[in-house]
């Protein structure tokens, strides 16, 4: 059930992208869909009753330990994620001075 | 040692090259004097087109496998990442260090301002694409994926000064952001199915055992994001947007390399992961593909035709040639994927060619509007002999490489039994390269008339780099007296003229050179060959690995009387168009064209709401023609 | 497509959509049941074949370094682009004249705030350093603790006033610190090379499991990503901060 969740928060998120009158408002709803992603990919790697893939002061009976490559393979992600966020927030800055707006349905600067 | 494993520093030197030049330069660019910068990354850009040719000739006979750090597999199984370098992924990263080096020349001039920046974001853009092109990992496929997203989209907003260009950014980010989470998705999907990471092991896990419905989403999810960068129909609305208003060395970039490499991740993807799937899904997934590639080759040339701005009729130019080498690609033999690729290369340099042609004029003349440059075209002779050659060549002009493409594209296209196919390409590239030509015509000779299509596209007009980019304002107090004089400057400089011409050079060297279409059919053999390519990566199978099936070059290819024949024939066509448009007919037949393509131009509002809207349509659709084609 | 037409559209695509996840999510395995066999061995591995705890690290820096290697250049190319696209425009200035109006000065920060914000960085930047070097052992690494240590200087920031701040502010330094460490990384590669073996091998000794100095080049990979991410979001934080508080349209 839990994997659910992350499908309806993307999902949620991607009709905040589509209908977002602001542009930071576009960029975190982005950014939260990204968030999911990485989520979904650390449920992926989960198992029941394990422990964190770190082999330091571990209990008696450790039991086994979750997937590590998924954990890096979201890592790797959250960097990417970080980085367009702050790209596109770089680029709302501009665009605020220099159209005078943040609503992306008035910027008609590059339509046929 | 088996021969095929390879340790030689020529693989990890081509990407290790380029990114330590781009941290070098990222880190001490205050302490380098300007023309220290430019000579630096040139040569950077030129050692790393050195290595990318370099192995193209030495893994011509098999591909080479490097393991990084070490990290062989064991029994079997993958434990690292590994490059899988073949002729073909080697010489699609030598097209993007040409073309690098060609862009970073003519920025010589371009970006003329006291921190040129760019050097740093066009190699790390390089790097990106050579790693994407030899990777074996899906993942690591994944992270070049995003950073060539990274480099390009803060290169499109460079002219952060006027709305048009931020707006491009704005719209490619957020789409191909979004097309990569997908990636992201297909990736973890398939990981929980088959537990590897690398492309080879997840090819033959999956291979044999009938498609699940995981493996089905996973595939529409991959191709998905894959097919936004490519810019294919439904998932291309913002590529008129960023080409049409990015600076023109970073256009030579985007339309030479990058949204090529989307199309090569779906290939790539399909060739190593999804072809093993039973039940022979190949002539389902051919329908699919070139259902695609049709529909992204007609848009491109209809709203080509239909522009005024330049840059934007190159966009969708080369948007109309991605179409076709989708159509090529799709078909899914060897000798489709040889003509696309060569077409890749040939197109790719004449693009190319094309744009830096158009800069040329921006740089003169301030202006991209056709309306606005008519006649104005006295005293720039030179560009526009590049610009008409550089249109002709990309209508397939003899003996140019491209029409060797060509004509393996409809040798491969009669042995599949579609041979109306080339009555589809041929029509897209006239009317994309008549468009072009009509533009050259008007500019340069000054004919057809002086209105222009009510109503005016609304793409901003582009006027070129930023005030404090022109070299007549790098003075300081002098912030607006260089946009006072727009008109007439001084020639043309040379790092504007020679970079278009040298490109147009190699494209007509190449061609001439014999024995290409044998050399890029096998190559396309190699790539397309899954069990060849498992058995070398995974070393199940010790000793030489069996030779991919030869793939033979019909005769009726190649510099025969027939191929040359009708690629003049187009050549002709596409002369022909510009002249209709440029008669007296024209303004009767661009009603004509409005009435019938009103809507079509409608769509493409360059909303980014829309365009994500055309996103998820695109992927559910991708998914509905991904269940049929696989189970 | 009008704001109507948008939405209906969109309803169908996401309702089709939601169908195709549903379908994907479906196929997977239960949450929870068991992880991967190629999972289960790096975790097996990775202590022994290379002295670490944290197998995170290992996988990061070690058997899948080149991927990390793209990601450092993605924040490089990021902190680069972002440069580009806020660098001051011609029609830009950084002072207007009525900024240096007798009655615009610009009010001292109070004392309790600034000694919270020095205390606060000082900690912060300890706290950054230890995450750094216990990389190999625990939870962290080079990319986390190089966001703590910019932190550091964001609380700087915060406990002054940027225009005076940004004087002193070693832009140079920052940006020799963020190109630098991302040439390490690759320079440690090249290390591999030039030992006799294949790129990014870990070639440097690997010590003793437990120690902080252990798993050879995973710990020195640490070190200049943290570098290079430190420097990286540093300018991150003074370019957006010079746009807010410094850079002027001349045109009023």
């Amino acid at each position: 059930m839990s994997v659910l969740a992350y499908g309806v928060v993307a999902w949620l998120f991607l009709y905040g992208v589509v209908t977002s009158r602001n542009l930071i408002h576009l960029v975190v709803c982005l950014s939260v869909a990204q968030s999911a992603t990485d989520v979904l990919l650390l449920e992926i790697g989960y198992r029941s009753g394990g422990h964190a893939p770190v082999f330091v002061s571990l209990p008696v009976h450790p039991g086994p330990a979750v997937d590590a490559l998924m954990q890096a393979l979201a890592l790797t992600d959250v960097v990417v994620g970080a980085t367009v966020t702050a790209l596109l927030l770089a680029l709302a800055v501009q665009v605020h001075k220099r159209a005078g707006t943040l609503d992306p349905n008035e910027l008609r600067a590059t339509r046929d | 040692m088996d021969p095929i494993v390879s340790t030689s520093a020529l693989i990890p030197a081509t990407v290790a090259v380029p990114l330590g030049g781009a941290a070098l330069m990222a880190a001490f660019s205050r302490l380098l004097p300007r023309w220290a910068r430019d000579l630096i990354a040139i040569a950077v850009a030129l050692a790393t087109a050195t290595l990318t040719l370099v192995l193209t000739a030495s893994s011509a006979g098999h591909p080479m496998i490097y393991w990084f750090a070490g990290w062989r597999p064991a029994g079997g199984k993958v434990i690292g990442v590994d490059y899988a370098v073949g002729p073909l992924g080697a010489g699609m990263a030598s097209l993007a260090a040409v073309l690098a080096s060609a862009a970073l020349v003519y920025c010589w001039r371009y970006f003329d301002s006291a921190r040129g920046r760019h050097h740093a974001l066009v190699l790390i853009f390089l790097a990106a694409s050579v790693d994407f092109c030899l990777t074996g990992d899906l993942f690591n496929l994944f992270v070049a994926f995003e950073l060539v997203a990274v480099t390009a989209f803060a290169l499109t907003g460079y002219n952060a000064g006027h709305p048009a260009p931020l707006q491009g950014a704005i719209n490619f980010a957020v789409t191909n952001s979004l097309g990569g989470m997908c990636v992201l998705l297909g990736i973890g999907f398939l990981y929980a199915r088959t537990g590897t990471l690398n492309l080879a092991q997840i090819g033959q896990t999956l291979a044999g055992r009938p498609a699940s419905g995981l493996t089905v989403v996973a595939f529409a999810l991959l191709a998905g994001g894959f097919l936004v960068k490519a810019a294919v129909v439904p998932f291309h609305f913002w590529l008129p947007d960023a080409y049409g208003s990015a600076p023109i060395p970073v256009c030579v970039l985007f339309a030479g390399v990058m949204s090529e490499l989307g199309l090569f991740a779906v290939i790539r993807v399909w060739a190593t992961i999804f072809s093993g799937l039973p039940g022979h899904p190949e002539p389902r997934m051919r329908a699919v593909l070139l259902g695609l590639g049709i529909l992204t080759a007609l848009v491109g040339a209809v709203m080509a035709l239909a522009q005024t701005q330049l840059k934007r009729m190159l966009a969708f130019l080369t948007m109309s040639h991605l179409g076709i080498y989708l159509i090529g690609a799709g078909l899914l033999t060897p000798l489709g994927l040889a003509g696309a690729s060569l077409l890749v290369i040939g197109d790719g340099l004449a693009k190319s060619a094309l744009f830096l042609g158009v800069g040329a004029v921006q740089h003169q003349r301030a202006t991209v509007s056709e309306t606005k440059l008519r006649g104005a075209g006295r005293g720039l002779a030179v560009t526009g002999v590049t610009i008409a050659l550089g249109a002709l060549v990309l209508a397939d002009l003899p003996p140019f490489v491209s029409s060797a493409g060509h004509g393996l594209l409809v040798a491969a296209a009669d042995q599949a039994g579609l041979p109306w196919l080339e009555f589809v390409v041929a029509l897209c590239v006239v009317l994309s390269s008549g468009a072009v030509l009509r533009a050259a015509g008007r500019i340069w000779l000054g004919w057809g008339d002086s209105q222009v299509t009510p109503p005016e596209t609304g793409t901003a007009d582009d006027p070129g780099e930023e005030a404090e980019d022109r070299p007549d304002t790098a003075d300081t107090g002098g912030e607006r007296a260089g946009r006072e004089q727009p008109g007439r400057r001084q020639r043309v400089p040379l790092t504007m003229v020679l970079p278009p011409l040298a490109l147009l050079a190699i494209g007509l060297g190449l061609g001439l050179t014999s024995g290409l279409e044998e050399h890029t059919a096998a190559a396309a053999a190699a790539f397309s060959d899954r069990a060849a390519y498992v058995a070398a990566v995974l070393g199940t199978r010790g000793g030489p690995v069996p030779a991919a099936g030869q793939v033979t070059v019909p005769a009726s290819a190649g510099l025969s009387a027939g191929g040359v024949l009708t690629d003049l024939g187009q050549v002709l066509a596409a002369l022909g168009v510009a002249g209709l448009a440029l008669s007296g007919w024209a303004a009767g037949l661009r009603r004509l064209l409005a009435a019938g393509t009103g809507w079509l131009r409608h769509l493409h509002s360059g909303l980014v709401g829309d365009q994500v809207t055309w996103l998820v349509a695109g992927l559910a659709l991708l998914a509905a023609l991904g269940g049929w084609a696989l189970h | 497509m009008s704001r109507r037409a948008r939405l209906a559209f969109f309803a169908v695509a996401a309702a089709a959509l939601a169908v195709t996840l549903g379908v994907g999510l479906a196929g997977l395995p239960s949450f929870g049941s068991q992880i991967t066999a190629y999972a289960a061995m790096l975790n097996e591995l990775a202590p022994r074949q290379r002295h670490v705890t944290d197998v995170v690290s290992a996988i990061t820096f070690d058997y899948r370094g080149i991927d990390t290697l793209f990601e450092e250049f993605i924040l490089l190319a990021a902190v680069a682009g972002i440069s580009v696209l806020l660098r001051p425009l011609s029609d830009e200035v950084r002072e207007l004249a009525e900024d240096k109006a007798p009655d615009r000065a610009i009010p001292p920060p109070s004392p309790a705030v600034w000694l919270l914000a020095v205390l606060l960085s000082s900690l912060l930047a300890l706290t950054g350093l230890e995450t750094i070097t216990h990389g190999v052992l625990t939870p962290g690494g080079g990319f986390q603790a190089g966001v703590i240590l910019a932190s550091a200087l964001y609380v700087i920031y915060l406990g002054t006033n940027y225009r005076t701040v940004e004087r002193y502010q070693p832009d140079a330094l920052l940006e020799a610190s963020d190109g630098v460490g991302a040439f390490g990384y690759v320079f440690i590669g090249l290390l591999g090379l030039l030992a006799g073996e294949v790129f990014l091998s870990n070639v440097v000794g690997l010590g003793v499991t437990g120690n902080m100095i252990a798993g050879g080049t995973i710990a020195l990979l640490n070190l200049t990503v943290g570098l290079e991410v430190a420097g990286g979001f540093a300018i991150l934080a003074s370019e957006f901060l010079d746009q807010t508080a410094v850079i002027r349209t001349g045109r009023r």
